[in-house]
């Protein structure tokens, strides 16, 4: 003890800061510089101007849009095994199984989809898929429609959609 | 009552009424424009009618229709008082309507030997209204808060009640130490107090005379808009929204007008108290009509040399990025606004022209009375500019803080400050 001891000083008490004024106008010094830069020249403020302008710098790691991974030959990887659906915290996959009929596997959804509007993009299906067969790699951020319905996908459209980094089939069933 | 009397009357309180209500639109754009730009973002620049967009202005309008439109909802759980929970809304803005309608714009117009005031209401006791009516507005909120029936909205309105006891009596002693300096309580009197010059230098504004005061005056009217740094009735993290939360489309749009209206007021008080008001510093009015001349041919060269910068600034700022390839229409918005300022600028100087070239007495006072209107809102929305700026450089003061600040420091300070002034007063005299 005794040696480490950094003593921080302590503000706040003489006249000066009790006065708050100098303190006000220190800030006002800070807001108004940028204040005055930025209305000068707004083309050189750093932000995107989306969406002519799309954002690049979206990492393979980033939780876009969930999709629906394909084997080798084309056929859907997922073996509908609803541990997706269990891991979900929100409750907004929908399996319905049927047996599959190319020996490949005993099951396959029969139709599968997601509530975009309840999922919290959590990515807790994709750690919890044994197949690899649900991703999130889409790269997708933003999702518009015109109604609810719009936004639950079903598995035709969780099939259509591509990953964005490279990784294209499911890694476990081929 | 006179034609002119007439015409003046009713061109003061559409002044007055233009004045209090088109600024809450604009103060709603300049405010999240601001509060980008401080932030190094934007803020709202895409909304436009046929691709005029007018700097993002247009914004503030489809959010008053968006509001307008929005479903009514009436929170069930209030059984009681509904009559006045609807009410509330609107006793808040209301009183910050009224309380604008005070202040003067311009001098007395003087014609056929009559005094014609420019004020929406032409009174003579304008402090005395402003004070009484001015402080009516909080009385929305705590109506609001408490008969929401909801622990966040009750808080909200405690605390509101909270600020009104501890700013109140320093903004009323710091109006005091205005009037025994003033001897008046006519906001225009006021006005004309301060064209002299004081040591022979310096204008004889408010702010010089009485420095104490007029901060006094200045952070209590800041406690008394509720903007930051005392924005304690409201606050997301810790009450939602307090005396607002149960509030919803037009009546919430009350409020959170009544808040600019409020702010609007604030600034006018303060720049007709202690800057000024609508003179020009070191310029009387008597000297303005006297001298119109020389005033004519300085503005011939300033008006159009305004009107090259704004061009200039727009042409720069109004323009997409170079990576970004289509431009929405920003050229030709560009354009279209480009001949309108140059129109204007090209109407103004040949009217200034005309004036000075050919003297008439009624026309001169119209001219310098429209001269002064201009001063007066360009002062008004300098101090709203410093009001918003203001807001996104402080941080929040808690509520007890607010109350320690105007019971242990501004009320002596002002009690003080009204000592001094009035052995000074008395001595002087
Ligand atoms: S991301 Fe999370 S919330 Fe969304 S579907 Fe997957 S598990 Fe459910
Ligand atoms: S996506 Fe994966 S976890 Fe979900 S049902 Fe199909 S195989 Fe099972």
């Amino acid at each position: 003890m005794g040696k480490n001891i950094i003593t921080t000083p302590r503000y706040g008490k003489n006249f000066k800061d009790r006065l708050y004024l100098p303190a006000i106008y220190e800030g006002c010094k800070v807001t108004f510089k940028h204040f005055f830069t930025n209305i000068n020249n707004s083309n050189a403020v750093d932000t995107l101007e989306y969406p002519e302008e799309q954002p690049s710098d979206i990492t393979s790691r980033y939780r876009g849009l969930h999709r629906l991974t394909h084997r080798a030959d084309d056929t859907i990887a997922c073996v509908a095994c609803f541990m997706c659906a269990t891991a979900c915290p929100s409750d907004c996959i929908f399996i319905e199984a049927t047996e599959r009929d190319d020996n490949k596997d005993e099951k396959m959804p029969k139709s599968f989809s997601i509530d975009t509007l309840e999922c919290i993009f959590c990515g807790y299906c994709v750690e919890a898929c044994p197949c690899d067969a649900i991703r999130m790699d889409t790269g997708i951020f933003s999702l518009t429609g015109n109604s609810r319905e719009d936004f639950v996908l079903n598995k035709d459209q969780l099939l259509s959609y591509k990953g964005a980094f490279g990784e294209e089939n499911s890694c476990a069933r081929s | 009552m006179s034609m002119a009397s007439i015409i003046v009357a009713i061109t003061a309180f559409v002044l007055g009424a233009l004045l209090a209500l088109l600024t809450i639109p604009v103060l709603v754009w300049l405010e999240r424009r601001t509060a980008g730009l401080v932030q190094d973002r934007l803020g709202p620049n895409r909304t436009n009618i046929f691709g005029f967009r007018l700097g993002g202005v247009v914004q503030s309008f489809a959010d008053v229709v968006k509001l307008l439109i929005k479903e009514e909802y009436y929170p069930s759980h209030i059984k009681i008082g509904r009559w006045l929970f609807m009410l509330s809304p609107i006793i808040t803005f209301t009183a910050a309507l009224l309380a604008f309608m005070v202040i003067p714009f311009a001098d007395t117009l003087i014609i056929d030997g009559e005094a014609l005031r420019m004020q929406p209401l032409p009174v003579e006791y304008g402090v005395f209204w402003y004070l009484a009516i001015g402080s009516v507005g909080v009385i929305g909120v705590i109506f609001g808060g408490w008969l929401s029936h909801n622990k966040y909205s009750l808080l909200g309105a405690m605390r509101a009640t909270s600020m009104v006891v501890s700013y109140e009596l320093p903004l009323g002693l710091a109006i005091i130490s205005f009037i025994v300096t003033y001897n008046t309580v006519d906001f225009n009197a006021m006005v004309q107090y301060q064209t002299d010059t004081l040591f022979g230098f310096l204008p004889s504004w408010g702010v010089f005379l009485q420095p104490l005061a007029s901060i006094i005056l200045i952070v209590a009217l800041f406690a008394e808009t509720n903007r930051n740094p005392f924005t304690v009735a409201e606050g997301e993290s810790e009450i939602v929204a307090g005396y607002m939360t149960e509030y919803s489309a037009m009546k919430f749009a009350m409020y959170f007008m009544g808040e600019y209206v409020a702010m609007n007021t604030a600034s006018a008080v303060i720049i007709t108290m202690i800057f000024g008001g609508y003179q020009l510093p070191y310029v009387s009015t008597q000297m303005l009509l006297e001298n119109f001349n020389y005033f004519a041919y300085a503005l011939i060269v300033l008006v159009p040399a305004f009107t090259w910068w704004m061009i200039s600034f727009m042409r720069k700022n109004n323009r997409v990025r170079p990576s970004v390839t289509t431009d929405s229409g920003r050229i030709f918005e560009t354009k279209v606004i480009t001949i309108f300022l140059l129109f204007l600028a090209v109407v103004v100087d040949a009217i200034l022209l005309y004036l000075s070239l050919i003297p008439n007495v009624l026309a001169t006072q119209i001219a310098v009375t429209m001269i002064q209107v201009v001063i007066f809102v360009l002062k008004l929305m300098a101090f709203n500019m410093f009001f918003i700026l203001i807001r996104w450089t402080l941080p929040r003061f808690r509520y007890d803080q607010v109350q320690s600040l105007g019971w242990n420091y501004l009320l002596p300070l002002s009690l003080f400050n009204l000592f001094v002034t009035a052995i000074v007063v008395v001595g002087v005299n």
